[in-house]
């Protein structure tokens, strides 16, 4: 369990946090590269199923930005 | 009560007010009640209203929708509370027009879980029963037991705020008005308590119960959908046997689909063969909507649906940052 | 006539000159945008966030940056100075030097190696010098163009010949040291000026300690403290210990509304600013006490009041009217306000921290650029325009917007830009433009199963440098459905992308993933290229690996590989799924709806007849005019010669058809294709036409009040009713000599927390006015703040020179009304208010009272919203798409709102709002044919049980309910693709077509991922 790393999705808006996540990387910010990206368009396309589906699929945590 | 109920509905299908009324009348067991569709006067003085009367009928009116809704012009239904706030939802929800429905209200006093008194009788058959407005006696071989009605009533009718039909066209019978009740949330409240390792481990034992025979999806009335989404292949929302992840997200997002629309009129919970406790989860989700947007499911045809409504006012302590 | 072109210069590539070439491009007008700097942009991207919805400034500006740079019709020229505009409007020839980049545009990869290895470090002007920059740089993180340049001022190599570590460092070979400036002569029709503001200096200004006191900083300078983007991250620290401040002073009209220095205009942006600047630090630090000092809080804007009320009840913001006169520094470096009170009382205190609100002035290098252009300044160095021709400069076909011609906000500058676009039309050729018709003959992929081409790009060592592309490439050959994988050195190069084309031949590849940089950017390119190569574009799909990836986990290059295998391996599952889509045309009717005839439906009517096209102008009451009937003075200016003008000239022009006394009874439709049925309301007959677009300028009305006794003497008159009197010269009784106003009668108070911002204007003109007939009148304005902002400044001051009090009063202590003789309501009026200069109650008798009552919204908005589907803010105004970048636009297209039904405003507001909605209103009737969304929501009709909610939940009213067949029906001409109803959809029925379910589910079980139960 020590060297556990947690897998995470975060499902981001196209418009604002998708661009947000760009920017990190043109700023060379830098983030623990444990998270995976699924770019949606609105942040309202989210179902909550999607939020059990993904957590069923096995990742650990969950990131809707929007 | 009955005698004027009957004389009421009578009146409406001499009238030509309704093609057709829907009640309940004695089922062939004791403490039972079956659906009654009356067309015919004589039909009438079969009708009943009494503790016995569980199902929520409503459900006729969309299930059926394109058969019963297009056969008859009007339709008449007798309701409970928890009915009535039904037929609210689904003229809010364009299922019905609320002109094309004569709701008659009559006063509930709660309905018999027939669980709790199976747990009284140690299962003993039950060859009569006897209610008066506190106790239900219950006779059969071996058996002859008083019970406190309160004991043995649904636990959605000892939470009930709201007994007597808030929408009604006529109204039988002396209402109750609306009912004080300060624990209504009394077992989310408890819940809510427990540390979220005790909760998720509730939920998994509760829900790995689940035989995954839809029997609470299909007498709610507010599952009406034309297929479910546990039913579609395209895409395939769920895994459909019993597994245990798939039987909770089933009754998760069976809540979050009647989030705002359940009426608590406990269907699930009476149909439900194994037991599960379904009710906790609903209640959890009436209270955040409560809290959240102030608003009650089946009150009122004009204000629009929690869920399909924002308000800049909202609380958003969901969000971070 | 004029001759005409088909293109436009524009100066000036900030959000005005952004807003105006867009709208242009639109038209089908070849657009010449000229910009100083390295980028477009201009001052939005170093505001962190904007008020009054605290929206993130930038994240708002890219959008409109990227499709500036997009766009076919657009081309812009950076490093750029005009040199000269020679000849005559409609064939105007303008040379412009495009100074030398050193750097190939089409090289640069904008991987910024260079400037890492550049050994010059020089002063940053974007973050106002809080941060270093090397001589070769871009002017901001997403500056467009995205390539770097050489400033040849300071470059090694170019001032001394040595260093070119740039050139040696560059993966791409851009650097270009042999570059020249070019010369360029451009024919064009028209131009229009956008060069913005730039920000008063106040290092003259002594007393407050600029640059000698490390704490005090200006309000430009503390926007980018704030910014996470800024210098700081976003987190504010004192120069002189780097501790966070404790407590913030903002000094209002640091170089505004002050006449020893020549400015005697107020900025009207900075109150807002620095109330935006108090919420948002106190945001960032919970414990802060902000405080504001200043002369009137002038939050005239839309929602404005809302804002300030929040600042000053949720925020704790301090707000204290007073003048600072000087600031001394503590010896740990705070600084002690001294400051004087309206009752003249003086107090000291003390802050950790002191912005300085400094005001907006006219761009250093305007006064060349005017001579350039042989423009006109006005007394305070801005270009120069007039009341009733906001956007035209002394020479035709010029025209200007933004803050060029005096201070505005962004939503100001926004309309004034699109405002200018309608005035340059004159000189335009508009001709209807044809849907571009695909050459490539698409090939039919149904059926087939998926044969997934996977080309990952090494971005030079962008993204090489740190993953492994190769393995990442050979690891995608092993998922289902890849047919073919390949790393590419910079996949978005020409012969990459030949390579694709070629790839898709010979492996008969039907879906492609491309793993590089950002769809953001580079999605259309690409999909560009498919389509070259006969596959639908919705047919890709990309994979991340750089901006999310590469970029992101420099350190950590094994985890960053493995995170790049699985955001191909997500993107495979999702390409695997993915649909041809095809974009609808929908037909646009060339025809315009105008509703209302006053100023503003007047202007935009005619705005669009002058374009060529025809409107209908229809209006309720029996004359046109509206409001600007009661309208008689504007400062030397005639309002009612500008009516009858205007009367008579949309009366005579054959392409606008009006229509009096007449209410609108239906609209039915969306863009393009409206039908609206309007009766007359002497005859009832009704009529019925079909439009393309809609513009809402029905104006707004008087509120009836019942306060200070109005309606129960004649000598208690509203502000119209006072300026007819002035005019007709005929006043109760003698000529009054003692007049008393009282200001925001029925606005800014609870349940109407806005300002009707002309009031205050109104009230000095009509002050001085008085003062010409009786000049030795006295009068006594009662006001909350006086709101004479931008240039209107001067007249306040010129009404106080002659002598007017100005009494300040709080709405919890309003002045009381009462007859002098309390049984004869012909007697003279007391009015008692609490005067805080005096510091007593003063009681003042007057001969007339003259209210300064609210604008109120129309009743009838409600009904028109509902029949257009568009939406009122509270107080029953309608609500724009955005209120700082879409200010006439409404969520569903083909809508537009001018003019007091926006929010009440002053005629040259209403004016270049008007042309602002017929511009906006152009460029989709220019058009012939719009194409749909291909990324739309569809219905299956067999699951949909017509409860309605995706109905609701639409902002663009996109779905509705068919009544007779009880589904859901999508007008695809509306739908935005953003998937909310497919989200708020229990049955299934709703499904987003490119964002499917079945598609994000592949993607979410695209991945080996431990079970959840630990199995």
């Amino acid at each position: 369990m020590k060297d556990w790393q947690p897998k995470i999705l975060a499902i981001l808006c196209n418009w604002c946090s998708y661009a947000g996540a760009d920017l990190a990387g043109v700023s060379r910010m830098q983030y623990p590269p444990n998270v995976r990206v699924i770019r949606i368009p609105c942040s309202g396309r989210v179902d909550p199923l999607f939020i059990m589906k993904t957590l069923q699929s096995g990742f650990d945590g969950l990131l809707v930005s929007g | 009560m009955i005698q004027n109920l009957r004389t009421e509905v009578k009146k409406l299908l001499k009238d030509k007010k309704v093609n057709i009324v829907i009640g309940w009348e004695k089922g062939s067991l004791p403490l039972s009640s079956t659906p009654l569709f009356i067309q015919k006067l004589e039909d009438v003085d079969k009708l009943i209203f009494d503790e016995t009367c569980r199902n929520n009928f409503t459900t006729y009116l969309t299930k059926d929708k394109r058969k019963l809704g297009k056969t008859y012009d009007k339709i008449g239904i007798i309701v409970k509370g928890c009915d009535s706030r039904s037929i609210v939802l689904y003229a809010v929800e364009q299922q019905i027009k609320r002109e094309d429905v004569i709701i008659i209200g009559v006063p509930c006093n709660g309905i018999l879980e027939k669980k709790k008194i199976l747990q009284k009788t140690d299962g003993k058959e039950i060859l009569e029963s006897k209610i008066d407005s506190k106790n239900v006696n219950l006779k059969g071989r071996d058996l002859d037991i008083t019970i406190p009605l309160k004991d043995v009533l649904c636990d959605s009718c000892l939470t009930c705020k709201y007994p007597d039909a808030p929408v009604h066209d006529i109204f039988i019978g002396k209402p109750r008005k609306e009912v004080d009740i300060k624990d209504e949330f009394k077992n989310v409240i408890d819940f809510e308590k427990k540390s979220s390792e005790e909760r998720w481990e509730y939920i998994k034992e509760e829900y790995s119960k689940c035989i995954r025979c839809y029997a609470c999806r299909n007498v709610c009335p507010a599952c009406y959908c034309n297929e479910c989404f546990v039913d579609q292949n395209d895409p395939q929302w769920i895994g459909k046997t019993p597994e245990v992840t798939d039987s909770i997200i089933f009754h998760l997002i069976r809540n979050l689909h009647v989030a705002g629309r359940c009426v608590d009129c406990g269907a699930c919970v009476s149909a439900c063969p194994v037991d599960l406790d379904l009710r906790i989860m609903n209640k959890k989700v009436e209270k955040e909507i409560k809290e959240r947007f102030d608003y009650t499911a089946g009150l009122d045809i004009n204000e629009k649906p929690a869920m399909a409504s924002y308000c800049e006012t909202e609380k958003q302590d969901f969000i971070m940052g | 006539m004029s001759s005409k072109s088909k293109s436009v210069m524009i100066i000036g590539a900030g959000i005005a000159g952004i807003q105006a070439s867009l709208d242009l491009a639109e038209m089908g007008i070849k657009v010449h945008l000229i910009e100083g700097t390295s980028s477009i942009g201009g001052r939005m991207p170093q505001l962190d966030k904007t008020f009054p919805t605290n929206d993130c400034s930038m994240c708002i500006l890219a959008p409109k940056m990227s499709e500036c740079a997009r766009h076919p019709n657009i081309q812009i020229h950076i490093k750029t100075k005009v040199e000269s505009v020679a000849g005559d409007p409609g064939n105007f020839i303008a040379e412009i030097i495009e100074e030398a980049k050193y750097v190939d545009a089409v090289k640069c990869v904008a991987c910024g190696l260079c400037e890492e290895k550049c050994p010059v470090k020089v002063d940053d002007e974007f973050d106002v010098q809080l941060r270093k920059r090397g001589a070769i740089s871009r002017y901001f993180l997403q500056s467009i163009p995205s390539e770097y340049t050489i400033d040849k001022e300071k470059c090694l190599c170019l001032t001394k010949g040595v260093c070119r570590l740039c050139e040696k460092v560059c993966p791409a070979e851009a650097i270009n040291f042999d570059d020249k400036d070019k010369r360029i002569k451009l024919q064009v029709g028209a131009v229009i000026v956008a060069t913005g503001i730039d920000a008063f200096d106040p290092i003259g200004f002594g007393h407050f300690g600029y640059k000698r006191f490390k704490n005090v900083v200006t309000s430009l300078e503390f926007e980018r403290m704030l910014s996470a983007s800024g210098p700081f991250g976003g987190h504010v620290v004192r120069a002189s210990d780097n501790k966070e401040p404790k407590s913030i002073a903002f000094i209002q009209c640091v170089g505004s509304r002050d006449e020893s220095i020549d400015r005697n205009y107020c900025s009207s942006a900075c109150c807002m600013f620095a109330i935006k600047q108090a919420i948002i630090a106190k945001e960032h630090m919970k414990g802060l006490k902000p405080a504001l000092f200043y002369m009137d809080i002038r939050a005239f804007g839309k929602d404005f009041d809302k804002y300030y009320e929040q600042a000053k009840g949720k925020y704790g913001v301090d707000f204290i009217k007073s003048k600072v006169s000087n600031i001394s520094e503590t010896d740990k470096g705070n600084l002690k306000l001294r400051y004087v009170l309206e009752n003249g009382d003086i107090q000291f205190k003390e802050f950790d921290m002191v912005i300085l609100s400094i005001g907006l002035e006219p761009r250093k290098n305007i006064r060349e650029l005017a001579e350039k252009l042989d423009i006109k300044l006005n007394e305070y160095g801005f270009c120069r325009s007039d009341a009733f021709t906001p956007l035209k400069t002394n020479r035709e076909g010029i025209f200007v917007c933004g803050a060029s011609n005096g201070p505005k906000d962004i939503p100001e500058s926004v309309v004034s830009a699109s405002g200018a676009v309608a005035e340059a039309t004159k000189y335009l050729k508009l001709e209807r433009q044809e849907l571009q018709e695909k050459k490539v003959v698409e090939k039919d992929v149904f059926g087939e199963r998926p044969r997934v081409g996977v080309f990952v790009c090494h971005c030079g060592i962008n993204i090489a440098g740190v993953v492994d592309v190769k393995d990442v490439a050979e690891n995608a050959k092993n998922i289902a459905n890849v047919e073919h994988s390949e790393d590419l050195m910079y996949a978005c190069s020409q012969d990459c992308m030949n390579t694709i084309k070629e790839r898709i031949e010979e492996h008969n590849l039907n879906r492609i993933v491309v793993a590089a940089c950002t769809p953001r950017t580079h999605e259309p390119l690409f999909r560009e290229t498919i389509t070259e190569a006969g596959l639908n574009p919705y047919l890709f799909e990309m994979a991340n690996i750089r901006d999310q990836c590469s970029w992101a986990h420099m350190n950590e290059p094994e985890l960053a590989t493995e995170k790049s295998k699985d955001l191909v391996s997500m993107g495979v599952a999702k390409a695997r799924d993915l649909m041809p889509l095809k974009r609808l045309p929908i037909d646009i009717n060339p025809k315009s709806l105008v509703i209302g005839g006053g100023l503003a439906g007047m202007t935009a009517a005619q705005s669009l007849a002058v374009a060529g096209y025809e409107v209908f102008l229809i209006e309720r009451e029996k004359e046109l005019g509206g409001n600007l009937q009661n309208i008689y003075f504007n400062f030397g200016k005639d309002p009612q010669k500008l009516l009858r003008d205007m009367i008579e000239e949309i009366s005579k022009n054959k392409l606008i058809h009006i229509y009096k006394n007449s209410e609108i009874k239906k609209i039915d439709g969306y863009v393009g294709n409206f039908t609206t049925t309007f009766a007359n309301k002497g005859t009832g007959k009704e009529k019925q036409f079909e439009h393309g677009v809609v513009i809402i300028a029905t104006g707004a009305e008087e509120h009836k009040t019942e306060e200070y006794l109005y309606g129960k003497s004649h000598r208690i008159v509203t502000l119209v009713e006072f300026e007819e009197m002035l005019y007709e010269k005929k006043f109760p009784g003698r000529k009054p000599k003692n007049v008393v106003m009282i200001q925001c009668v029925g606005s800014r108070e609870e349940g109407k927390m806005y300002c009707s911002r002309v009031c205050c204007t109104k009230a000095v003109k009509n002050a001085l006015e008085l003062k010409k007939i009786v000049p030795k009148a006295n009068i006594y304005i009662v006001n909350r703040d006086v709101r004479t902002y931008g240039f209107r400044e001067k007249y306040y001051t010129e009404l106080r020179d002659k002598g007017t009090m100005f009494v300040n009063y709080e709405p919890e202590n309003k002045p009381q009304v009462k007859f002098v003789d309390e049984s004869d309501p012909d007697s003279k009026i007391n009015i008692t208010v609490f005067d805080p200069i005096m510091d007593k109650e003063v009681v003042v008798t007057a001969d007339l009272l003259v209210l300064s009552v609210a604008i109120d919204a129309r009743k009838e908005n409600i009904e028109l919203g509902k029949m257009l589907k568009v939406p009122l803010n509270e107080d029953g105004m309608f609500m724009e798409a955005h209120v700082k970048l879409r200010p006439v636009d409404f969520a569903n297209d083909g809508v537009f709102v001018a003019g007091l039904a926006h929010n009440p405003k002053d005629m040259d507001e209403s004016i270049m709002q008007a042309k602002a909605a017929a511009s906006r209103a152009l460029t989709f009737i220019t058009k012939k044919a719009i194409l749909a969304e291909g990324t739309i929501t569809e219905v299956n009709e067999d699951r949909c049980s017509g409860c309605g909610y995706c109905e609701i939940i639409c902002a663009y009213k996109a779905i509705e309910v068919d009544k007779e067949k009880e589904v859901a029906v999508v007008n695809e001409a509306l739908c935005k693709g953003c998937g909310a109803c497919v989200a708020s959809c229990r049955c299934g029925a709703l499904d987003l077509r490119g964002f499917s379910n079945e598609q994000l589910f592949d993607s979410f079980e695209a991945l080996d991922l431990v079970d959840v139960l630990g199995k």
